[in-house]
This record gives C-alpha cells, structure tokens and sequence, in this order.
C-alpha cells in the first residue's frame, strides 16, 4: 500500500508542478482588440478581418507573406509571417495570427485561416447587399 | 420527411428496449424478449435510415439541406458515400449507425454470460437513445429540409431553365464584394415553385461540395474506424455500470476486456489514419499538430489504454479468491473513456474551439450546446451516482501491498503515466473554453518525461514477475538488453543527436523494444496467443523511435526550382520538369524529377484552384523510402514566357483580387461593384451600370480607379482610363461573373522594353523526415498486437 502512494503521489505531485509551470510559459490569451494587441507586446493569438481593400504582399526574396488585418472596432494592423500564404486565405472570413506586435507590425508565427465552414451554411452574410457604387 | 420519421421510431424503440431490459434486470419475466426485439427493430431502423441518406446523396437529392451542404454532382461515389460523414449531422448519423451495430454484436454477447445482458444492455440503450435525441429533428437532424430556414444558394446551384420566371426576381440577391448570385430559399419559394409545378429536385441541381481538404483517400476511412473506436468505447461503461448494479465485481473485468482491448486498438489505428492524412494532404510537414480535434479523440485513447493496464492486474488477482485488486481505479477508467468521447463530442461540436483549431467549428446553436452538456452530464451523474451508491462494498476492497519490485506495481504506474498524459492533453485542449491557448510546446515538453517512463516501464516491467521480483533477478535478465540500449543510444549520438533529454528517451525506448523483442521470440517458440501484449509494445517503441527520428533528424528548405534546371537539396538534385493537368483538368501536378546517384524518382505536388472556396489549395508529394521519406510542399508558382505578363497591347482575364504587370506598373483588381438595384435593373432590363475598382501601382505610389460597363437603352459601354504618367491606357474589354478582361496598352504606341521571358519558376518547401515510415508501421504493429491479445481474451471472457 505504501508503495504504492510513494511512487504515484511523487510522480502526480512533480507532474503537477511541472504541468502548471508549464502550462503559465505556454499560456497564450485570445484577443480581439487590436489596440490591447498593439499596447502590450506579448504574445497573443488575435482575432481579425483580412483588410481586403490593402490586398497581400508575398516578398520572394525574404520569404515574407504580409497583410493588414482589422478588428472588429476597425483597427488595422499590419501581419507580417515568415513563409508562404496559407491553403484558403482569400476566402477567410477570420484569421488567427499567434504572435507578437513589435516594431510597428506584427510578426506572425502562425496563421489560422477560418473558412465559410464545413459544417454549416454561412451565407446568411450575403443578406446585406452591399451597394458601393 | 420519412427519414425523420424513421429515426423518431427508432427513438421509441431505443427507450422501449431501455425500459424493457431495466425492467428484466428487476426480475420481471417476459420482458427480455421484448427489450431484444425492441433493440433489434431500432438498430434495423438506424440502418434504413442511413441507407435513405445514402440514398439520397448518391442521387443527388439536393432537397435535403444535408445533401446540398456536402455533395455535389462532380463527387465519385466513393467520396459521394463519405459526404455522409462530410458534416455534424451526419457524422452523429454515423456513430449512432455504428453504436447500434455494435450493440447488435454485444446483445449476442452478453446474452452468452450469464445473466449480463439486461444490465448491459439497459445502460447501452440509454446511450444509444441519447444519440437518437442528437439527430431527431429537435436537433441536428440529417434529414431536415433545405427550406426549413431561409438559406442563400449560390445560383450557380439552381437550374438555369428557371431564371427566367418572373417570381424567381423576388427571391435573387447578389453579393457585391465577390460578385456571386444567390437565391434565398425559404418556404415561401417552395410555396411559389409548387404552385408552378417545379420540385425542389429540379430547381436545385448541384450541391455546394464537400470541403477540397476531405476530397482524399483517407477521408473515405479514417472518420469511419475513428467513429467505430467511439462507439466501441461506451461498451465497457455498460459493463462498469451493469458490474455496479449487481453490486458483483468479478466477472465483469474478464468480459469487458475484449471489448477494451478491441475499442482502444480500432480507435488508436483511427486517431493514426487521422494523422496520416494531415501529412499526407494538408501539407503541415506533420502527422501531428496538437490540434485539438486530434487532441480530443487522443484523450480517450490513453484513458482507454489505462483502463487495460489495471484490469489486468484486477484479472491476475483473481487467482487467490475474490474480485482482486483496482476495482475502483478499473470501473472509473472504464467509464471516463466513454465520458471523454462524450466530451471530445462537446469540444468538437460544440463551438467551443471557434478559434482554435484548423477544423472550422460553427456554433451550432444554444440549444444543441445546451443538449451536449445534458447528454455528458446524465452519463457523469449515473457513473458518480452508482459508485457513490456502492461506495460501501467498493471500499471493502483489501488493501494492496505492491512491492517496487512486482508486475502490479509496474502496470499500475503505467496505466498512471498514460492518465497523466491524458490530463496534459485534456488541460491543454480545454483551455480555448476559458479564452486560453497554449503553445505546442507545452504538450511535447509534457510528453518528453512521460515517454522516458513508458519507455523504461514497458521493458522493466516484463522482465519482474507477478508479486515480487528479486535486485538480482533482474540485473541478470537485463543486462544484455541495457547493453545492447547504450550501443544504440551511442550511436545514435555519433549520429548527431544532441538533446539529453532525446537522448534518454532513445535509451528508454531502445530498452523495451530489446525486451519486447527478447520476449517475444521466445513465445514465438512457445505459446503464440500470450503474443499480444509484445507486438503492441515493439509497436508503440518503434512508433516512439519514429518520432524521434522524425522529429529531430528533419530539415526543412525553401528553394526555388527554375524549369528544367536542377537544384541540390539533401543530396537530391531536384529539377522542376512541368505541369500537367490532372482530373479533368480540374488540378495541375507539378511534376519534380529527383536524382540520387544513377537512381531517378519523379513526385507531382499538386496546386489547384477550389471551386468550393475560390482558394488556392496545395497537396505536398512525397517520396517515401525506407529511411526516410522526402516532402516536398508547393508553396507558389510564376509562369513563364508569353503569358500576358509584361508585354504590351494585350488582354488580360483578372479574377477578383487578382494582379498583372504592365511595364513595371502593378495593377490590381480590388472587387466588383455590383450593387442589388443593379441585379434587378439588370433583370427587367432597364438601365444599368456595374463596375470593377482597380489600383495601379508603380514604384510606391498607388492609384485607385474605376472601370464600367454602362448599359443605356440596351446599348452597352464599356469605359476606360488613361494614365499619362504611366504611360499605359487600360480598357475594360468584358465584365462577368468572377472575373473581368481588360486590354492594357501604352499610350505613345511606341513598343515596351522587352524583357527576356520570364522563367518558369515553382517554389517549394522541401523536408527530409527520417525514419517518419517508423511511425505508421509502430501503429500498426501495435493494432496487430491488439487483435491478437483481443483473440485471447475473448477465450477467457467465457470461463
């Protein structure tokens, strides 16, 4: 019986610590507000619109892929990603950037394209025609 | 509508059945038959019902919104039968089909032991009823009408014969930033079409399509045997709860181990497949992101694996009398794997992971959220409940006395390391519920400690016998295998491997497969049914060595492969041979010759765009060899020579979005401006203008401008701009749906510069992953495992 504690409460208790050790280095907080993303430098994995209208650079030489995405408030910010343009990214509605705001852009480790569902319909967007001329 | 029906009487027969057998289990008489007919008329009434949604998506009854929402007329019938599994509804559909058959199997099952089968299978049905509740049309019904809401179809999905009906204008709308059509089908268009004599079947003629990255081999089985590895796992929670019900801990380890040890290995081949394809598709370069759907059906795996390791130790103490030890630890992994397909079923479906995940998840409504939480805690409450209930004769269990030195100490650590890993991987794909995330790091330095454990318990353990084992017993025996480790794990580090910690787990992992190996051999020589348990574990330590081998030994590089010139990477000269188009010209593989020596391999990474969400899609190629395999991903592709680029007086297509060079001058087409007075001006023929937004861009400086087809009395007029600065005059030549034709020309009719013609150039990233084939061929050594340790044990379930 005591064997069994000693060699099982050991290892629950070190694999806790190191757990929540862990789990706080890794941790990484949602934003959806630009201006906090831009304000506080740490890493984050922030919500936002592909700002269609700046359109996409793909920088050849430097292996660069850069855009301007836009919260919901209409803040802008510029993404800057190291490698190529993800599968679906014209046809987002949202993408998740995980990274961090330096030096008046954000550099992106990763970029998580949302698309127009595999599970549901979404079209009910297209309710509002939009009249632009 | 009959489907709905269907399943609303299976419904009745499930709660039939479940009352049926709870009613045997108290003693009445004559209900048993009743209850197994009642079962059987419900799994009969799944299997139609899912023959009609078959059916109904090979004859492309768009009428369904299910069928228009995953298929589509182009689809194979392969992938037309796994549309069926394409969406949440569906998917449901399948685990319930599946759960019903495999409680046809555990009907006959547990009718064979004893008086089993009404506690079983009254726990079973319960399951099975809440299954029926999730895709009755309450909630995610695969039957509902495509009209049951108002919903936008594409026009392109509806038959061109129709749009000329007056009645039809009312009900097109048109998006303006993409420039697409749709139809918004409602009731009151069902109404309209009925009273014109039209079905929904000959209005709607094509379906959206299933999602490009399901279009894939794997897709057609990996969903299938994943779901098969769910339903399998609500079997030992039945067993569990029946064993509590009878308040008799005996025999229920023996019976409900084949069904473990069966569930666990289908599920684990499924969770691979999964991998499989991420790897072989989505071009990640990996078999495994963490990501939490992955993560999600990973959970119940470890727990189930968990399970096995302690209701062996529980069978094994059988031997002297009474129902052994781990009664507790057993019945309460056996019910948390169920418990946590439930609520992988919850993150997954619920909505919870928006954000998360490569897996886009709609919230699919409150109230379906609100029935999963219902469902999870109902199967809680009554595992809770039943050993709360017993808790008197479940604590009567005689205290165990392990020493460090024995089996049970050394299982019972095990089944410990894997709920440890279970609890890492369930806290980190929970977080994204309170608005966190956490890096993949967490995850691997997590699992780096806990495979060193898995590694040294999964030799040391086979070499100690059952209660107790002497120091020097087990020096004797491991001496060889420990050597034969640190040569290994030497050479490995030779080899290059740095990390410390990799370089314990080779050691660890090198070990048991040694030990496994030893062991094995000699069984071969005797009793060949004790195998299973060897060839799962020289598995799951060839599948560790794989990682490790692909994890650390890989390397990545962007190049740039210029047309028929070659270019060395990882010994290889790759050289970039052309384009072909493939099915029905629909993609285009680009084929790449490697050379190795005097030996020539050609692989074809395939770049496409998807009709289904106007995105550019790339499939990586790979060529797998028996060391290592070379990845090659596509990242982009410039065309060449006379395209249209950089020449002057010509015409060019641009898509939305799309961008083309004139003597140095970018130009960039932005979006359509449609707007939906012009739709209806358009279609009652009054007049009319549309247009395109455009920017030129040269050296920095940016110029917005607008194009536009002018429709006056009939006549049309198409406008232009000049831009003397430039030096360029741009013409709108034709406006359609999707794209536009402008002709560029310079304005001084003198010819441009000419360039040389610009190269054919496909960039892409290559990889080497070594020995990454050791980690499909662990996975199925260890399913092999599985199935042979299944045979035993069923043999013993019926002593």
């Amino acid at each position: 019986m005591k064997n069994k504690y000693i060699f099982g409460g050991a290892i629950i208790v070190l694999f806790l610590s190191l757990m929540v050790y862990l789990f706080t280095q890794s941790n990484i907080q949602y934003e959806e507000d630009f201006a906090v993303v831009k304000a506080n430098g740490k890493t984050v994995k922030a919500t936002g619109q592909w700002v269609k209208e700046k359109n996409y650079e793909v920088n050849k030489e430097q292996r660069t892929f850069s855009f301007y995405l836009a919260d919901a408030k209409g803040v802008e910010m510029k993404v800057l990603y190291n490698g190529s343009i993800p599968n679906n990214f014209e046809s987002a509605v949202s993408v998740v950037v995980t990274g961090k705001y330096e030096n008046g852009q954000f550099h992106a480790r990763d970029i998580l394209t949302k698309c127009p569902s595999k599970y549901e319909e979404q079209y009910e967007e297209v309710k509002t025609t939009t009249s632009v001329m | 509508m009959i489907g709905s029906i269907i399943l609303t009487l299976a419904l009745a027969s499930s709660i039939i059945a479940m009352i049926m057998f709870y009613l045997s289990y108290r003693g009445y008489n004559n209900t048993l038959n009743i209850g197994r007919i009642a079962y059987h008329s419900m799994a009969m009434l799944v299997i139609v019902a899912s023959t009609i949604l078959w059916y109904a998506l090979l004859n492309h009854q768009y009428e369904y919104k299910y069928v228009y929402s995953y298929s589509a007329n182009s689809l194979s019938t392969g992938f037309l039968l796994a549309s069926f599994w394409g969406g949440q509804e569906g998917s449901f559909m399948l685990w319930l089909l599946l759960t019903s058959i495999v409680g046809i199997i555990l009907q006959s099952y547990s009718s064979k032991r004893g008086d089993l089968e009404p506690r079983v299978m009254a726990v079973f049905t319960l399951a099975t009823s809440f299954l029926l509740v999730m895709v009755s049309p309450l909630f995610k019904n695969p039957f509902a009408s495509i009209w049951a809401e108002p919903v936008f179809l594409n026009a392109k999905s509806i038959n061109p014969a129709y749009f000329g009906m007056p009645f039809l204008q009312s009900f097109m709308f048109s998006d303006g930033s993409s420039g697409q059509n749709f139809v918004k089908m409602s009731a009151e268009l069902v109404a309209v079409l009925k009273g014109a004599g039209i079905s929904l079947n000959q209005f709607i003629i094509d379906g959206k399509g299933l999602n490009p990255q399901l279009l894939n081999f794997w897709m057609q089985i990996h969903p299938p045997i994943l779901f098969i590895g769910f339903s399998m796992a609500t079997v030992p929670f039945s067993f569990a709860i029946a064993a509590l019900m009878k308040n008799d801990y005996k025999d229920w380890v023996k019976q409900s181990l084949p069904w473990v040890l069966a569930g666990s290995g289908i599920l684990g081949l499924g969770i691979m497949l999964g991998g499989y394809w991420a790897y072989e598709m989505l071009g990640w370069g990996g078999y495994w992101a963490w990501d939490p759907v992955e993560n999600s059906s990973l959970i119940p795996w470890l727990v189930g694996v968990a399970s096995i390791h302690t209701m062996l130790v529980q069978k094994k103490s059988q031997s002297k009398g009474g129902p052994g030890k781990y009664i507790k630890t057993n019945l309460m992994l056996s019910m948390m794997t169920y418990i946590l397909v439930l609520y992988s079923t919850f993150l997954t479906r619920s909505g919870v992971l928006g954000d998360a995940s490569v897996h886009s998840f709609v919230d699919p409504g409150m109230l379906v959220y609100l029935f999963l939480v219902i469902f999870i805690s109902s199967f809680i409450l009554l595992g809770v409940g039943m050993i709360v209930y017993r808790w008197k004769t479940l604590s009567q269990e005689p205290p165990a006395d392990e020493s460090i030195l024995s089996r049970e100490l050394a299982l019972f650590t095990a089944a410990i390391v894997l709920c440890a890993s279970a609890v890492i991987v369930l806290v980190g794909t929970s977080a994204p519920i309170f608005g966190q995330a956490v890096d993949t790091f967490f995850y691997n330095e997590m699992h780096l400690p806990l495979a060193i454990i898995i590694g040294l318990l999964n030799g040391v353990s086979l070499l100690i016998k059952w209660k107790q084992s002497t120091t020097q017993e087990l020096i004797k025996k491991s001496i060889i295998s420990v050597a034969a480790s640190i040569l290994f794990t030497v050479i490995l580090v030779i080899a290059g491997l740095t990390d410390l910690m990799m370089i314990i787990l080779a050691f660890a992992t090198s070990f048991s497969l040694l030990v496994n190996l030893e062991i094995a051999v000699k069984i071969i020589r005797g009793n060949l049914k004790m195998l299973g348990a060897y060839v799962s574990h020289i598995g799951i330590a060839l599948f560790i060595l794989g990682v490790i081998g692909s994890a650390f030994g890989s390397d990545e590089v962007d190049i740039d492969l210029i047309k028929n010139q070659p270019k060395e990477a990882f010994g290889y000269e790759m050289t970039f041979t052309g384009i072909e188009p493939i099915e029905n010209n629909t993609k285009y593989a680009f084929h790449i010759n490697l050379k190795e020596g005097d030996k020539n391999h050609t692989i074809s990474p395939v770049m496409y765009i998807s009709d289904f969400n106007n995105g550019l899609m790339r499939e990586p190629a790979i060529l797998s060899m028996l060391t290592r395999d070379v990845y090659l991903s596509p990242l982009g592709y410039e065309e060449g020579g006379d395209d249209g680029h950089n020449h002057g007086g010509s015409t060019v297509t641009l898509e939305k979005g799309g961008t083309t060079e004139f003597n140095d001058v970018k130009i960039n087409f932005n979006e359509f401006l449609i707007s939906g007075e012009t739709m209806t001006a358009m279609q009652t023929g009054q007049d009319f203008e549309m247009g395109a937004a455009l920017t030129a861009e040269k050296d920095g400086k940016k110029k917005e401008f607008k194009l536009k087809l002018i429709s006056k009395q009939g006549n049309r007029e198409l406008t232009s701009e000049s831009f003397p600065d430039l030096n360029m005059k741009i013409e709108l030549v034709n406006l359609q749906a999707g794209n536009i034709q402008v002709a560029l020309s310079a304005l001084d009719n003198s010819q441009p510069e000419t360039t040389a013609p610009k190269q054919e150039v496909l960039s892409v990233t290559a990889s080497i992953k070594p020995y990454i084939g050791l980690v499909w061929i662990g996975v199925l050594v260890m399913f092999l495992g599985f199935l042979v340790s299944v045979a035993r044990r069923l043999k013993e379930s019926l002593v």
